[in-house]
């Protein structure tokens, strides 16, 4: 795409971008070190996560003046229209995301006092990672215009979901095994369930850049695996 | 509730074709103003013309009602029909033509008569009207759907030229709707007002919807996304893109369209 004209609107829409990359790449910590946190019972990494959401929060809000103030003196149109209305809801499900790190990261220091559960660690750092690696692509699809790779992005979610399944799964059987598993397994259900829906806004903001490179939603649904919805006691 | 709103605008928008143009060139001696501009343009509906300076809009916009007719060196082919009724057919009398196609002009130009003379010539000489009593209701009816008749009505006989420029244009449009055209022509109507008599223009033209045909040549963006259901984007005599005004300005499909409308070097 030719630059403006007006090259301060150039220079007013790149600041954005590098803002949300900013925001990307503490939102992609968070996601890991939150992992990370669980995975080695690290207290004080989980309270540097809890922390570091304040510098998110304080970029989403950031993002959405910087964008109110391109909207309404330089008034937008077409891919530019799109650019403002991609950053708007990148910001907030970015934020989203951190929250969900943050969760993570509280329940960690609640955990670090328990036993861990069979193997659930690291099923659910594998999981972090995948999900961090959407959302990596996402942006390098969003910086690029790729919406070939935010495509694949999208299609990618349902390993998360089965991931999830397999999980909540497990949780299930191991709280029925012995009643005293129940807490921690609970935190750890809440975890799981956090990364899933990280794994759902980094969808939706994969779909976004799809929108923002094409000037159109994709249309075609994508797999959904999440079935935990209706699963009943095991038999 | 929704639903209603968007069938309601996808209804209003949906209209009998009220001006057709075929493969219309416009010469102006050598120089090739228009290629091949083909374009149908809908009854009650607003249609804007965008294109940088010397793209052929207003060129277009002046064969609706030939107007180009007055420029010796201008040669017009192709064929424009209004309501199926071919208006270069040599039988049309292109006063006649002018009556049903009115126009508004850039600069607000009202003759330098009193404000009712300014709206009851073009009645008078068209013999609309049989009697004084009849020529009052249309000039009243004129202002009133100009918007002006508040303003005006203790005033008819100062002249026109005495107006604000807002007024003065508003002036301009009564004048023009009160032959009852069917055509509203603009060529930038708002370009020398102020932002207020600007948005009571704009809100004039969004009434005049209900009855006439509207086409705008506009400088302004922002002016054709408010005003318009349908715009068309002209580029070195070329009519380059055509489209439902919503999607020209958030997704067009012709780069030079997006370069130009987002104010980008094209």
């Amino acid at each position: 795409m030719n630059e403006h004209i007006s090259s301060a609107y150039d220079r007013d829409l790149e600041a954005i971008t590098t803002l949300i990359m900013k925001m990307g790449g503490l939102v992609e910590d968070a996601i890991l070190k939150a992992a990370k946190s669980l995975a080695d019972r690290d207290v004080e990494l989980a309270e540097e996560v809890r922390a570091n959401d304040k510098a998110i929060d304080a970029l989403e809000v950031q993002i959405n003046e910087e964008a109110a103030r391109v909207i309404a003196l330089r008034a937008p149109v077409s891919k530019d229209l799109r650019s403002i209305l991609t950053v708007l809801r990148l910001s907030a499900s970015l934020e989203r995301i951190g929250d969900y790190a943050k969760n993570i990261a509280k329940r960690t220091s609640v955990l670090v006092g328990m036993n861990p559960v069979n193997g659930s660690d690291s099923a659910l750092r594998r999981m972090a990672r995948e999900v961090e690696q959407m959302l990596k692509d996402t942006l390098d699809a969003y910086v690029r215009g790729d919406a070939t790779l935010a495509e694949d992005v999208r299609q990618r979610d349902h390993e998360v979901d089965q991931m999830y399944n397999a999980l909540f799964r497990e949780f299930l059987t191991f709280m029925m095994e012995d009643p005293r598993n129940i807490t921690a397994c609970m935190h750890l259900h809440f975890m799981a369930k956090n990364i899933e829906r990280m794994g759902d806004l980094t969808t939706n903001m994969a779909e976004q850049v799809i929108y923002l490179v094409t000037g159109e939603m994709p249309e075609e649904a994508r797999p959904k695996s999440d079935k935990t919805a209706f699963v009943t006691n095991p038999s | 509730m929704e639903d209603m709103y968007h069938a309601d605008r996808a209804m209003s928008t949906q209209q009998d074709i009220k001006i057709k143009a075929d493969k219309v060139q416009v010469y102006y001696a050598d120089n090739h103003a228009i290629k091949d501009v083909d374009v149908e343009i809908a009854d009650k509906t607003v249609t804007a013309f965008i294109g940088p300076s010397g793209c052929g809009k207003s060129t277009f916009l002046r064969c609706l009602n030939r107007m180009n007719d007055t420029i010796d060196i201008c040669r017009v082919e192709g064929d424009i029909t209004i309501d199926g009724e071919d208006i270069y057919d040599p039988k049309v009398d292109p006063v006649q033509l002018r009556a049903k196609v009115g126009m508004v002009f850039q600069k607000p130009n009202p003759f330098p008569k009193s404000i009712y003379d300014n709206v009851a010539y073009g009645p008078k000489i068209h013999g609309l009207a049989r009697n004084k009593a009849e020529l009052d209701e249309i000039v009243e009816k004129s202002l009133r759907k100009a918007a002006l008749w508040n303003e005006a009505k203790d005033r008819l006989t100062a002249p026109g030229t005495g107006l604000s420029g807002g007024q003065q244009q508003r002036l301009c449009i009564a004048r023009a709707i009160a032959t009852a055209p069917e055509v509203l022509l603009m060529d930038e109507p708002c370009s020398a007002l102020d932002p207020i008599a600007t948005a009571q223009v704009e809100e004039l033209i969004d009434e005049l919807r209900q009855s006439y045909s509207v086409v705008i040549v506009t400088h302004s963006m922002q002016q054709a996304a408010r005003v318009s259901q349908k715009t068309a984007f002209f580029h070195l005599g070329n009519l380059v893109e055509y489209d439902d005004t919503d999607k020209i300005f958030t997704n067009p499909e012709d780069s030079r369209t997006e370069s130009y409308i987002s104010g980008r070097i094209g």
